[in-house]
């Protein structure tokens, strides 16, 4: 469905993926795991057009994404819950996850969606006047999620969505990503906490200075030493 | 000295003789150049350095030269008339005059940033060319009686006319100009030493901090109200040098010549030559100098001539400097899409450091905290903090309400010294709140906050530092765009006295301090592990680092409480455990009590003394860490029934 070859991206003159390939097949939740400056983050961005590699391909279900525009990625089905929420501050929540929707054209579709997110975090729905610029931290993360899924995405690019939430709320951002996967969402996640990343993914890739070193099932990275010493924790 | 420098004070001292040798004739130009290079370099304090934005610059332009032009020649008909003042005494008086409204205009902006206060001082630029063409005749009448009738004294429309010259004995500044050439040189070399002086001070720090976040500048111990006022002073003073010395030049000074095109212009020159640079302004005011009064008129010869050699008549009667704006805009337009930072301007992301080919086996984390390495000076500051006060914090009954929204509702919670205390609960409990009351960015609706037995309420962030609390932030606020050391220096602000004459002149007492200052950021840095990055950008370090800068910066206004806001998020489980390693070394070398929001359990429940849980507001339990553990409604509310095989999980496999 999606598919990086030797994408190369850069920061000015700073190389930040050298060489780095994966793939994401339908239905599946994908995890790219890696420590901070590793290149997670700019290998979404690059899969956006917010970042445009320098060599090698993105394609989207057999489409060329690398030299198309960010909105009309976008509206091949692709959305983004990026790393540092991004909300629009000084709109309401409701003007926030409507502008999710904002390439669909379906109004039915449209409000089911948006019950579906507010059952989905129900306190977005007791502060859906309010501006998101005054939410706080993990509510911000709550409406970046939801925005994106608003969109109703094919493939969904979550950065970081257990940054800053509760222990409760990751667990249930856990069990809301397994959820939208059933419903068939495809998932590429972008988590510190690799351990909860690993439980929900079916696989994995482990990121290193901008190239892939590994990659595996989840279960089969869950056991590699690698992935143990250096991600999860363990001494 | 270097060369380049010995070859750049020969040929500026050399040049107007060279000029009057090849019969030139630019030196009035050139000294007129410079001038307005002075008042591009004055607008730069307050645009470039301390990121305010000024519309309304050439309004001290006139306040100096008015400064000059009324009291060196007083008009017919104002009440000075008949007693003029030397021109040496008239610039500082200018200087003075224009920094204290400096003052007044900086005011009332002090509220607001962006683009109301360029409004405000796109206004006071208005206002100021109105008024002096409407005090050339001042007449009141109050019921057919006139106190003042027809009093005079801006000379109106007129303007002031014949201004004085300066007098020094032998000196022909009436008939030559190469001592004005002069006599400016040295009021420009005098200013940019001044002001690279202050660029590099403790006050230059506090403006650039104030630029790049103003929140974080005030919770780092800069004032910002006094900072503000200081910029927009000294921005203004040295506009009262270069207005009085234009004005004793030129001889004339009206109204027109301070309108709101020559603001435009100066800011152009700021902008186009790269903010916050003097190098960068001194070389923009040159382009678009030159530009002005040199490029558009050759180039129009030239075009004429070409006009009439090809026989085309709109070429040969074309006239480019009635273009000036166009090709002016034009050129601001491509240099700001080509060069947004300005022609001269810093680099923000930092040179090719083309790989080599370098592939580490291990990711490529910066190098660990040293945690053996407190600094020396830390600890003796800590030691003597012991003085009898115990540093607690202690609030009671703390309640804010935004809105209809109650966010802390008669919030209890204790932070003994050397404690270190837990703050969790849901996301939207209050928890941040709680940190911004304390440190003074939220006004509590009732409730006492003190600390080491005094109240805090009321107190601006600024004040709280002082007093020794300190906090990071959840979404990490450094000063993206300064310099490692200089973020951790920020820091040390309110614990340095040096003042403006001290950042000028550097008496020993200042280089001493600053010396110190610079040891002991470098000793902060190399204990959280960034030795080595002093110059690197704040906003081109990792993620992890970029946490532990913010640390740094913290602990070097030398608190005795410490506010940590999540200080793990986004940190992968190694990063985890070196910050868990530093936060319970802080407690232990220097008794420093910490309050710590945090979501990760193992962190929380791992080096807390106790634990308070807000929910909705309100506190709803308070414990050790295993009393909160069990406790059932943080559980349902917060931690939730995963938690506990959760936590069996991650401890089996050790």
């Amino acid at each position: 469905m999606l598919e990086l070859a030797d994408v190369h991206s850069y920061y000015g003159n700073i190389r930040a993926l050298r060489g780095l390939s994966l793939s994401v097949e339908r239905g599946e939740i994908v995890t790219l795991i890696g420590a901070n400056g590793a290149g997670k983050t700019t290998t979404l961005r690059t899969i956006l057009g917010l970042v445009r590699p320098r060599r090698g391909h993105v394609s989207f279900n057999g489409q060329r994404l690398d030299a198309l525009a960010t909105d009309r990625i976008v509206r091949l089905g692709i959305a983004q819950s990026p790393e540092g929420r991004h909300i629009f501050p000084r709109m309401s929540v409701l003007e926030n996850l409507e502008l999710g929707a904002f390439a669909r054209p379906d109004r039915d579709g449209i409000a089911h969606d948006l019950e579906r997110v507010f059952s989905l975090f129900p306190r977005l729905r007791e502060r859906i006047a309010q501006k998101g610029g005054t939410l706080s931290g993990g509510e911000q993360q709550m409406l970046a999620i939801s925005r994106a899924l608003m969109a109703r995405p094919g493939l969904l690019l979550l950065d970081e969505p257990s940054m800053g939430l509760s222990p409760i709320l990751v667990e249930t951002i856990f069990r809301i990503i397994e959820d939208i996967n059933r419903q068939g969402t495809t998932i590429l996640l972008v988590e510190q906490n690799a351990r909860m990343a690993l439980r929900v993914a079916h696989r994995g890739y482990v990121i290193q200075t901008g190239r892939v070193v590994l990659h595996d099932t989840a279960a089969a990275l869950m056991r590699s030493d690698l992935v143990r010493k250096t991600y999860l924790g363990e001494k | 000295m270097t060369p380049a420098r010995i070859v750049l004070v020969v040929a500026l001292l050399a040049y107007p003789f060279v000029d009057r040798a090849l019969g030139l004739q630019t030196v009035h130009a050139v000294s007129d150049g410079m001038i307005y290079m002075l008042l591009a370099l004055g607008l730069n304090i307050v645009v470039g350095y301390a990121g305010l934005l000024d519309l309304g610059y050439a309004a001290f332009f006139a306040i100096g030269a008015y400064a000059m032009g009324l009291l060196n020649s007083p008009v017919l008909g104002s009440p000075l008339y008949g007693h003029a003042w030397s021109f040496w005494l008239c610039i500082w008086v200018a200087a003075a005059v224009s920094a204290l409204l400096g003052l007044v205009i900086g005011a009332p902006t002090l509220r607001v940033r962006g683009d109301y206060l360029a409004i405000i001082t796109l206004g006071f630029g208005e206002i100021i060319p109105v008024a002096i063409r409407n005090l050339g005749d001042v007449t009141i009448e109050i019921g057919g009686w006139r106190p003042i009738e027809r009093l005079n004294l801006t000379g109106g429309e007129n303007g002031v006319n014949p201004v004085g010259r300066p007098y020094l004995p032998g000196v022909p500044f009436e008939t030559d100009p190469i001592p004005w050439y002069f006599l400016i040189l040295v009021i420009g070399a005098l200013s940019v030493w001044a002001m690279s002086r202050l660029h590099d001070s403790r006050l230059g720090r506090a403006w650039m901090a104030i630029r790049e976040d103003e929140t974080a500048a005030d919770c780092t111990g800069v004032n910002p109200v006094s900072t503000k006022l200081l910029a927009f002073a000294l921005g203004a003073s040295f506009s009262g040098f270069a207005g009085s010395v234009y004005a004793a030049k030129l001889q004339a000074i009206t109204p027109g010549a301070f309108e709101f095109q020559v603001s435009i212009m100066l800011l152009c020159m700021v902008v186009l030559g790269g903010a916050g640079s003097i190098r960068g302004v001194i070389l923009g005011a040159m382009l678009i100098t030159i530009f002005d009064r040199v490029v558009l008129s050759q180039t129009t010869f030239l075009v004429r001539w070409i006009g009439r050699a090809t026989g085309v008549s709109a070429l040969a009667s074309i006239d480019l400097t009635l273009w000036r704006w166009f090709f002016f805009g034009l050129g601001l337009v491509l240099v700001m899409l080509l060069r947004p930072q300005g022609l001269a301007g810093r680099r923000v992301r930092p040179m090719a450091t083309e790989d080599a080919s370098d592939e580490p086996a291990v990711p490529e984390l910066s190098a660990p905290p040293r945690l053996e390495a407190v600094p020396e000076w830390l600890k003796a500051r800590a030691a003597a903090g012991v003085d009898g006060s115990d540093a607690a914090l202690d609030v009671q009954g703390l309640t804010k309400s935004f809105g209809g929204v109650v966010a802390l509702n008669a919030v209890d919670l204790v932070v003994p010294r050397g404690a270190i205390i837990g703050l969790i609960g849901p996301n939207g409990a209050g928890k941040t709140t709680f940190f911004n009351v304390v440190t003074g960015l939220v006004r509590p609706d009732a409730g006492r906050i003190t600390f080491a037995g005094r109240s805090l309420v009321g107190l601006r962030p600024n004040a709280v530092v002082a007093r020794g609390i300190a906090r990071t932030f959840q979404s990490i606020r450094l000063f993206p765009l300064m310099s490692v050391l200089d973020n951790v220096l920020v820091g040390e602000h309110c614990r340095l006295a040096s003042t403006v004459a001290g950042a000028v002149l550097r008496p020993p007492a200042v280089m001493a301090e600053e010396r110190r200052a610079r040891e002991r950021a470098r000793a902060l840095l190399a204990f959280v592990g960034l030795d080595g990055k002093d110059d690197d950008l704040a906003r081109n370090l990792p993620y992890g680092d970029q946490r532990r800068l913010e640390i740094a910066r913290a602990l070097a206004t030398e608190p005795r409480l410490l506010l940590l806001d999540e200080p793990t998020a986004g940190m992968n489980p190694r990063e985890t455990d070196t910050l868990t390693d530093l936060i319970g070394l802080l407690r232990r070398e220097l008794s420093l009590s910490i309050l710590l929001i945090e979501h990760d359990m193992e962190v929380v429940m791992g080096i807390s003394d106790r634990v308070t849980v807000l929910d909705y507001g309100t506190r709803i339990a308070e414990g050790t860490p295993a009393e909160i553990q069990r406790h059932p409604r943080v559980i349902e509310a917060y931690l939730g029934t995963g938690y506990e095989a959760e936590a069996a999980g991650r401890s089996a496999p050790r």
